[in-house]
């Protein structure tokens, strides 16, 4: 059995040849990160937009790259997900976007704030991590459809706007969000100006709705609402 | 001189310190438990992040309150002489509660950084540095002015200034994100699976030699052991966090590797304990310490060693990264590594500088039930909701918060097991409580007459 001077031996000897290999394997990791980080792409914006994430511990309730909390949405995709107009309705006010459920705080943040926030989660999401977030391996077809594979045909001739915000809270033929109600059969409730009315202030409409105001320009409600009256 | 009275003072009041921050820990702990139920309700003033920063700061700071507390009380016992420096002592607690006390309402106004574990903002990061060098220049004067050099107190002093090294590189700004994680993890990791597994080696060898009687060069030597093993395992091991961070695909393998023989250390450390208390013919009365010291031995396999391995393995972490599958593993890892160290500390220390023998009373063996069964029982429930976690959301695909809703009822049984948890600490600081303050080394009859090598030198109380 060993003594106390070699057991001491066997830990000096453990510690530091592991200690050394662990410095070597760290500086080869240095030299490989920004390629493999594309830091050269870490715009100006992007920088900002980490400081916000930094001084408003976002990693307090989200994980990035994994690390982090587990009390809102892991946000390495994000912007792969969600697309940017998306994340700028919901960063403006991220209640509007999930009425009446778990809350995030409401940052008031500027349209250059945002721009960063945006601009930093981009360059988080081309990062090479190896493969993480994998892909679900177990899901079910109909989630993988709703994941932005093959949309419905119908689908395919919504405004972009539509299939950016819209869809993540109402559904046609199935496809899309269950915030607020499936789309189908739209026409045959609302006429043309109720659609527009309804889009342009829907609290005006029906006071206490979870529907929120996008501030729709008038061109983007107006190819919406064509495009709603084909629903029928 | 034999005495040390002012070092026994320091060291409770430490630990006093410790036990306060640990109820505020709990109460944070709560706030999360029933914001994870959809009761998010105190939100605007506290809101998630706000909660998850204090709960896991408080936990830091109260787990060195309590090393400290430990090597206040350890060293100058080794050395045979009295703390180097008292007033030194009382200005590092007081500077460590102010430290506390403005990064917590710091933390409520939103100043902090967003680093996981690292919260405390800059300016205070340099107070910390302060804090740890009087204190390490306190122990470590204590060390060399002393009659005598172990090896347990050497190796308490290596980990302690080992820990204090590895505090400066997560204090560095680095522009990319995954070159500041990296950095992080040396902190993290590099603690509590490194120097922190030193410290607690270095503590248990100490509580053992006390309470089992069991030869000192034996004890040391397997120290020496159990510590190789960590670092031999526990420094590549680093690799786990580097998965999926942005880091070349190596470390897939050197940290499957590597971490994958972690929980050696931690089972060694387990049998050890075990088998010292076994093998120690002299029975210090003092039963309660040793089942806190025998069960940290235990319970840190069980939630480091086990449940780590669990999803150590790049095939399994890839899909349970940053779920609730990982808190359930932090909790009980903390617990049973750290905390219950601490506790054993107290449980030992207490009798030792008061003269007051409470733990033959049933909340000491309450509280040790209640406590553990408390925790395996949250670590049950963090368990079921994270593995439905990572089968709604990760593998089946399902929306983040959809899946969220489908566990919350599993957050119900967290805070019922967390009520249990809580009522066994309630019982230990009820304890605390009665035991009282120290008193003076001449009022309180020898009970350790400074453990020189060779059995039967533990406690002999009033055996
Ligand atoms: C944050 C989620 C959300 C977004 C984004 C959203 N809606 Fe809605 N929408 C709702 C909810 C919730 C209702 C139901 C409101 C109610 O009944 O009070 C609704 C109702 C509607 C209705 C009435 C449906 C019915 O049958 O009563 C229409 C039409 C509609 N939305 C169109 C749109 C269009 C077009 C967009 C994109 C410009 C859009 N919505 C974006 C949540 C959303
Ligand atoms: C108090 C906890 C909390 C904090 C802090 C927080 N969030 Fe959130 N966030 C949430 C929750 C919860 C959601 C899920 C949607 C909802 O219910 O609002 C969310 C959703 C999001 C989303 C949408 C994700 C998606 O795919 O739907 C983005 C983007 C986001 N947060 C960004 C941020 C950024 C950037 C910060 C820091 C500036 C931040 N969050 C801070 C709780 C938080
Ligand atoms: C006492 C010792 C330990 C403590 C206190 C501890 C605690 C923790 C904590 C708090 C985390 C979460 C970190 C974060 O995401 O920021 C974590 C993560 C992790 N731990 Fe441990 N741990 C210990 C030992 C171990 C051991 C021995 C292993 C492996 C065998 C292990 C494997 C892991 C892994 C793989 C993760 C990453 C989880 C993820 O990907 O989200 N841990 N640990
Ligand atoms: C007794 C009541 C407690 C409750 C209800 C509780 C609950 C929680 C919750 C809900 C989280 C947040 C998980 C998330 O990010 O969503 C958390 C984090 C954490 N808690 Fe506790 N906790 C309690 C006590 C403790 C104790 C006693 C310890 C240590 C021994 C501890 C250690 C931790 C750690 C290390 C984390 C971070 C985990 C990680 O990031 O993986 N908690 N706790
Ligand atoms: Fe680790």
């Amino acid at each position: 059995m060993l003594s106390k001077s070699q057991a001491k031996v066997f830990f000096l000897v453990a510690t530091l040849g592991f200690s050394g290999v662990f410095l070597a394997l760290t500086f080869d990791t240095m030299r490989q990160i920004p390629e493999q980080t594309n830091s050269a792409e870490i715009s100006e914006s992007a920088l900002r937009g980490r400081h916000i994430w930094d001084r408003k511990n976002c990693m307090g309730c989200h994980t990035i790259l994994g690390e982090g909390a587990y009390y809102a949405p892991e946000l390495t995709r994000a912007v792969e997900r969600r697309g940017e107009e998306w994340l700028r309705i919901f960063l403006r006010d991220p209640e509007a976007m999930y009425p009446g459920r778990r809350r995030m705080i409401q940052y008031n943040f500027t349209e250059d704030e945002i721009t960063d926030v945006i601009a930093f989660l981009e360059w988080i999401g081309n990062i090479d991590a190896n493969g993480f977030p994998f892909d679900p391996d177990m899901a079910p077809t109909a989630a993988i459809a709703a994941a932005g594979a093959e949309a419905p045909e119908v689908l395919q001739a919504a405004p972009t706007y539509y299939r950016n915000v819209c869809q993540s809270c109402h559904a046609v033929e199935g496809f899309g969000g269950n915030t607020g109600p499936a789309l189908d059969g739209v026409a045959t409730r609302f006429n043309e100006a109720e659609l527009h009315q309804w889009l342009a202030d829907p609290q005006a409409v029906r006071p206490g709705t979870t529907m929120p105001n996008l501030n729709l320009a008038e061109d983007v409600r107006t190819e919406l609402v064509t495009w709603l009256l084909t629903l029928d | 001189m034999h005495t040390q009275t002012n070092a026994r003072k320091i060291a409770w009041a430490f630990f006093a310190t410790s036990m306060l921050l640990l109820v505020l820990q709990i109460v944070y702990g709560f706030i999360m438990g029933f914001a994870h139920m959809g009761h998010d309700v105190l939100h605007d003033v506290i809101p998630f992040n706000v909660a998850r920063a204090t709960h896991t700061n408080l936990l830091v700071v109260w787990l060195l309150s309590g090393f400290m507390g430990s090597a206040y009380y350890i060293i100058p016992e080794e050395a045979e002489r009295d703390i180097w420096n008292a007033k030194l002592g009382w200005i590092q607690l007081g500077s460590l509660v102010l430290v506390g006390v403005v990064a917590i309402i710091g933390f409520h106004l939103q100043w902090w950084e967003g680093r996981k574990f690292l919260e405390i903002p800059r300016p205070l990061d340099y107070l910390v540095v302060v804090n740890v060098l009087a204190f390490l220049l306190n122990i470590g004067m204590t060390l060399f002015k002393g009659n005598r050099f172990t090896t347990t107190s050497v190796t308490l002093l290596v980990g302690l200034t080992a820990a204090a090294l590895l505090y400066l590189p997560g204090m560095i700004w680095f522009d990319n994100h995954t070159v500041d994680s990296y950095f992080r993890w040396w902190v993290v990791h590099l603690w509590v699976e490194g120097v922190w597994e030193l410290i607690m080696g270095a503590i248990l060898a100490y509580l053992l030699i006390k309470l089992t009687g069991v030869d000192r060069e034996v004890i040391e030597k397997w120290l020496y052991i159990i510590v190789g093993i960590t670092f031999l395992s526990g420094i590549l091991g680093t690799g786990h966090h580097y998965y999926w961070i942005g880091a070349p695909k190596y470390w897939l393998m050197v940290g499957g590797i590597f971490s994958a023989l972690e929980p050696l250390a931690f089972l060694a450390m387990a049998l050890y304990a075990v088998a010292m208390a076994r093998k120690g013919e002299r029975r210090h009365p003092n039963r309660i310490a040793l089942r806190w010291a025998v069960g940290t031995g235990i319970m840190s396999f069980v939630g480091a060693g086990f449940l780590g391995f669990a999803h150590t393995l790049p095939s399994v972490n890839k899909w349970t990264h940053g779920t609730l599958v990982t808190a359930m593993h932090g909790h009980l890892a903390f617990w049973g590594a750290y905390a219950m160290l601490i506790f054993a500390m107290i449980a030992y220390v207490l009798p030792e500088i008061t003269g007051r023998k409470l733990y033959t009373k049933w909340r000491a063996e309450w509280s040790f039930w209640t406590s553990n069964i408390g925790m395996i029982s949250m670590t049950g429930a963090f368990a079921v909701a994270g593995v439905a976690q990572v089968y709604l959301e990760r593998r089946m695909g399902m929306d983040f918060l959809e899946a969220q809703e489908a566990v919350e009822v599993h957050f119900l049984a967290l805070v019922l097991a967390a009520c249990l948890f809580t009522t066994g600490i309630v019982l230990f600081i009820i304890d605390f409580i009665k035991y009282g303050l120290p008193q003076p080394a001449e009022n309180v009859p020898v009970t350790s007459p400074g453990g020189d090598a060779g059995p039967g030198t533990g406690g002999a109380a009033s055996a």
